[in-house]
């Protein structure tokens, strides 16, 4: 039974605030993810929670017990790090117990549960090697059971993949999502990779300088960005300006209808939002169609725009097209055939994409 | 006295790694410097400030009942007296120096270079390290008459007394015992300039001569500088060299003089006056050759 | 098309002409280095004035066998001395945001820039008239406050090059303070910490200067024997055999450490 609770914690390092106001409760069970650019603070906020970095303000509890000036040691977390900070010196064995072995448990037991954590992790039979003589992917892995084996009460990523290339992360992160749903283990999970945080999480925390820009599933931020940060940072890079004039429809087809210089899209309804507002319309580069001029858009593609091609920029498995609608460019990532013959397009296309995410403009 | 930092540039420097440790308390941090700290201030820093107060006394009156008579005078006598021998310490001392640059320079550049073998070179650079005593003891058997250095002295038509008991054979002793310092500074220096550099002078047009002159002597400026003076700094506190090689003159340097008017001859002021220069002298170039190393001895 | 004339390969090649002059160079200079103990080497074999060797050597182990354990004994305890100082402040140094670090740390390297005459001879006055305690102990003392920058200097070297993340890690794990330095760094330094107990020995077991001065009568160690006879007995072959045993204790030292770690471990100090 744990909960992790952060009440407004903030830290600041002389006149920078690395982290400003934090809020965020995580439930026991659940794997949180904070997701954000480097420098956003999200690493800075999980080493509060390890007891690393001291708040200047705030507090962090666990279940009701708060341990804001607690050092790590006493805290049972489980931390693991950008690199696997194996003892270099040690046995991989000896690195799996050495958490268990400070505590002083008997020889016996902490062998005993060092071969039950290399059974778990895959790499039963290879206590005796030392770290340099493992592949990186085992490292990590032995950098999850040396966490594991003293049964934390929260499991603290520091984006734990990085480190890695790509064919290993995409393995490596559902045998994480694996060993959290199995030990049911509260976790945390910083990252600054969408697609990862998106695989696995519970929930998503999207930071921005120190700040929480939205916290929601992965739908709620994928559909539904809060901030026009959110809805940039999750690609959605194609924004357009306007004024909601209108609504129809009702529980999931509700729409707001925006008027976007003289063009009329339909957007996702939101509660916080009401005629006369000045709002963000976005949408994905690859969830826009490309069409002939008198092209027949699909069931669901809500949204119809002329434009003309401006640019065309091959990049190999996508094409990037660059389309002026009446003064503004939206991009589309074009892909498969179409990408080939895009081309030899002329001028005139028609843009067809499904409802439009709205964000209130900022002032 | 502000040694200012050149060394200690790097030191806890790089604040990716060094996080502040609000935990750890200030008594605790202070306590963990406390014993070298103390062991500096008390073995060191003290009796310097000692042997300051005492330059002000006379002859050996810091022992008289009446307490010691305070004057000005050691430091009038030293410029009358024993100008000489500041002049032959630093004679000798810049002497080594620049034996030191113009034979450093092309070994350290061969070593960074060219040469693979770089151990075993390692291994035998550690000999001049044991000792500047040692050193000098066993020049002193070659350069002997009937020694082994006889038939090369005899070959350029040099009487043996040409170079023992004299000059040269001080000066090559000490240059001896300060290389590997002067090749480490310059081979530091050198082992951070890209090669690529001087393959580029090189397609340019430059003969090697050029590429020297313009491409790797001014890269490695500071590390030349920096050894130069580390090499002074060290060599004018030569001791062992001019006693066992040179002449009465070359033995009027300041560290053997002070031996010989402190320990044998208990004048006390005039002893620690000469400590005083002598401290001044290798202060002021250690000074610059820390600022000049812009971190080498630290990395 | 026409082929032009094919360049002939000269025979001895500037290239090859200068790599010869290079090596040759590097191993003269190698020679003057090893020269002086050959020579020590040498005279201590010949058989000069009738003796042999082997009767040198056993003539100088036998007769200065005090002036040796004296100076084993000396050293080993300004090593400890060293020791205990150096790693508290390296660690302080090196993790802790102390104000003013940087002329702490160049405070505590001035003493190798000192002369030794001077360091001597300020001690030796500060022993005579103001600290009275056993004078074994303050020629220790002296040793220490002469050499421990060379110990210092490594361990601050090799703990910026170890990354915080090993303590972190350890720390998270549940480790405290003390079993972090123990089980974790203490391990990781030790080469580093080992280069700087060789450089400190080779200082310390071959220091006759700074010992010159603040000697107590009782106490006379090797190098200062050394000294003394050269001094006043000229040159012995006796004499030469015992200077030949230090140094080659001392380069056993050193080919010891090679073996062991490598030289890498040296960076920051004087062995490039």
């Amino acid at each position: 039974m744990a909960t992790v609770h952060l009440a407004s914690i903030t830290k600041r390092y002389g006149d920078t605030a690395a982290v400003d106001d934090v809020t965020l409760d995580v439930a026991d069970g659940e794997l949180v993810t904070l997701l954000g650019p480097s420098g956003c603070g999200k690493t800075t906020t999980l080493r509060m929670i390890a007891g690393l970095v001291e708040p200047t303000s705030g507090h962090v509890f666990f279940g009701d017990r708060d341990v804001t000036y607690l050092p790590p040691r006493s805290r049972n977390i489980g931390f693991v790090f950008q690199t696997p900070a194996l003892f270099p010196h040690l046995t991989v064995a000896d690195n799996i117990g050495f958490g268990l072995s400070v505590k002083g448990s008997p020889k016996a037991a902490v062998a005993s549960r060092v071969d039950e954590m290399l059974a778990m992790v895959g790499l039963a039979g290879y206590g005796a090697r030392l770290p340099a003589q493992l592949s990186g992917g085992q490292q990590q892995r032995v950098a999850l059971a040396r966490v594991l084996a003293t049964d934390p009460t929260v499991l603290l990523f520091d984006e734990p993949l990085s480190a890695l290339d790509r064919n290993l992360r995409d393995t490596l992160k559902y045998s994480i999502l694996d060993l959290q749903r199995r030990t049911g283990k509260t976790a945390i999970y910083v990252t600054h990779d969408q697609s990862e945080a998106f695989a696995i999480s519970d929930r998503i925390v999207v930071m921005n300088a120190g700040r929480i820009e939205q916290i929601g599933t992965q739908t709620d931020i994928y559909l539904r960005p809060a901030t026009p940060y959110v809805a940039e940072f999750i690609g959605a890079n194609n924004g357009l300006r306007g004024t909601i004039t209108g609504s129809d429809g009702s529980g999931d087809s509700a729409r707001w209808v925006v008027d976007a210089g003289g063009r009329t899209l339909r957007g996702l309804h939101r509660e916080d939002l009401a005629v006369g507002q000045s709002v963000i319309a976005y949408v994905r580069p690859e969830d826009i169609t490309l069409l002939d001029g008198a092209g027949v858009a699909s069931d669901g593609q809500e949204n119809v725009i002329d434009g003309t091609i401006d640019r065309v920029i091959f990049e190999g498995p996508t094409a990037q097209v660059r389309v002026d609608v009446g003064g503004r460019e939206l991009r589309v990532d074009v892909t498969g055939n179409q990408r080939l013959t895009v081309m030899q397009r002329d001028g005139r296309v028609r843009l067809a994409f499904g409802p439009v995410a709205l964000i209130p403009a900022p002032a | 006295m502000t040694i200012a930092a050149g060394d200690a540039r790097d030191v806890g420097a790089a604040p990716a790694v060094v996080l502040p440790r609000e935990r750890v308390s200030r008594w605790r941090q202070a306590a963990m410097l406390a014993p070298a700290a103390l062991l500096a201030l008390l073995f060191l820093y003290a009796p310097l400030a000692f042997i300051v107060d005492m330059s002000f006394t006379a002859g050996s009156s810091f022992l008289a009942r009446a307490g010691p008579t305070y004057t000005t005078e050691n430091y009038a006598t030293i410029v009358d007296r024993y100008l000489p021998n500041i002049l032959v310490t630093i004679q000798l001392a810049l002497l080594a120096t620049i034996v030191n640059l113009i034979f450093g320079f092309p070994f350290a550049y061969i070593l960074v270079r060219r040469v693979r073998y770089r151990d075993i070179v390692r291994a035998l650079m550690v000999f001049p390290m044991f000792g500047a005593l040692y050193v000098a003891f066993g020049l002193r058997f070659i350069l002997l008459p009937g020694g082994a250095a006889d038939p090369l002295l005899k070959l350029l038509g040099l009487p043996n007394n040409a170079i023992l008991f004299n000059l040269p054979a001080v000066v090559f002793a000490m240059a001896i015992f300060t290389f590997p310092f002067m090749v480490m500074s310059i081979g530091t220096a050198l082992s951070n300039v890209d090669p690529t550099l001087e393959e580029a002078a090189a397609c340019l047009g430059a003969r090697p001569w050029q590429t020297f002159r313009r491409v790797v002597l001014p890269l490695t400026r500071s590390g030349v500088v920096a050894g130069a003076l580390m090499v002074f700094g060290w060599s004018v506190g030569t001791f062992a060299e001019p006693l066992l090689l040179g002449s009465i003159k070359e033995q009027r340097t300041l560290a053997w003089t002070l031996y010989q008017r402190g320990v044998v001859g208990n004048d006390y002021g005039m002893s620690a006056t000469m400590g005083i220069v002598l401290l001044v002298l290798a202060f002021v170039v250690t000074y610059f050759s820390l600022r000049y190393s812009r971190g080498a001895l630290v990395e | 098309m026409s082929a032009g004339v094919a360049a002939r390969r000269p025979r001895l090649g500037a290239r090859r002409l200068a790599a010869l002059v290079s090596h040759g160079y590097i191993w003269l200079c190698l020679g003057l280095f090893v020269l002086p103990f050959i020579a020590l080497l040498v005279q201590s074999l010949g058989a000069r004035g009738g003796t042999s060797g082997i009767d040198n050597f056993s003539a100088a182990i036998g007769s200065f066998a005090d002036n040796l354990w004296w100076s084993f004994r000396i050293t080993a305890l300004t090593l400890v001395i060293d020791l205990a100082v150096c790693l508290p402040a390296a660690y302080a140094l090196v993790r802790y945001p102390l104000p003013g670090k940087r002329l702490i740390f160049s405070l505590l390297q001035l003493p190798l820039y000192v002369p030794g005459a001077v360091i001597g001879l300020s001690l030796l006055l500060t022993y005579t008239f103001v600290y009275r305690f056993d004078r074994s102990l303050g020629l220790v003392l002296a040793m220490a406050v002469g050499s421990f920058p060379l110990m210092l200097t490594p361990i601050v070297v090799a703990l910026k090059d170890l990354p915080i993340v090993f303590e972190e890690a350890a720390e998270c794990l549940g480790a405290s303070r003390w079993q972090i330095y123990r089980k974790v760094v203490f391990p990781l330094i030790g080469p580093g910490v080992s280069a700087g107990l060789l450089l400190c020995f080779i200082i310390v077991f071959n220091e006759y200067l700074v010992t010159l001065f603040v000697h107590p009568p009782t106490i006379e160690t090797a190098p200062l024997r050394v000294f003394n006879l050269v001094r006043t007995a000229g040159l012995a072959p006796t004499t030469a055999a015992l200077a030949v045993v230090m140094q080659v204790v001392s380069f056993l030292a050193v080919l010891l450490f090679f073996r062991i770690f490598g030289t890498r471990h040296f960076r920051g100090t004087y062995i490039l």
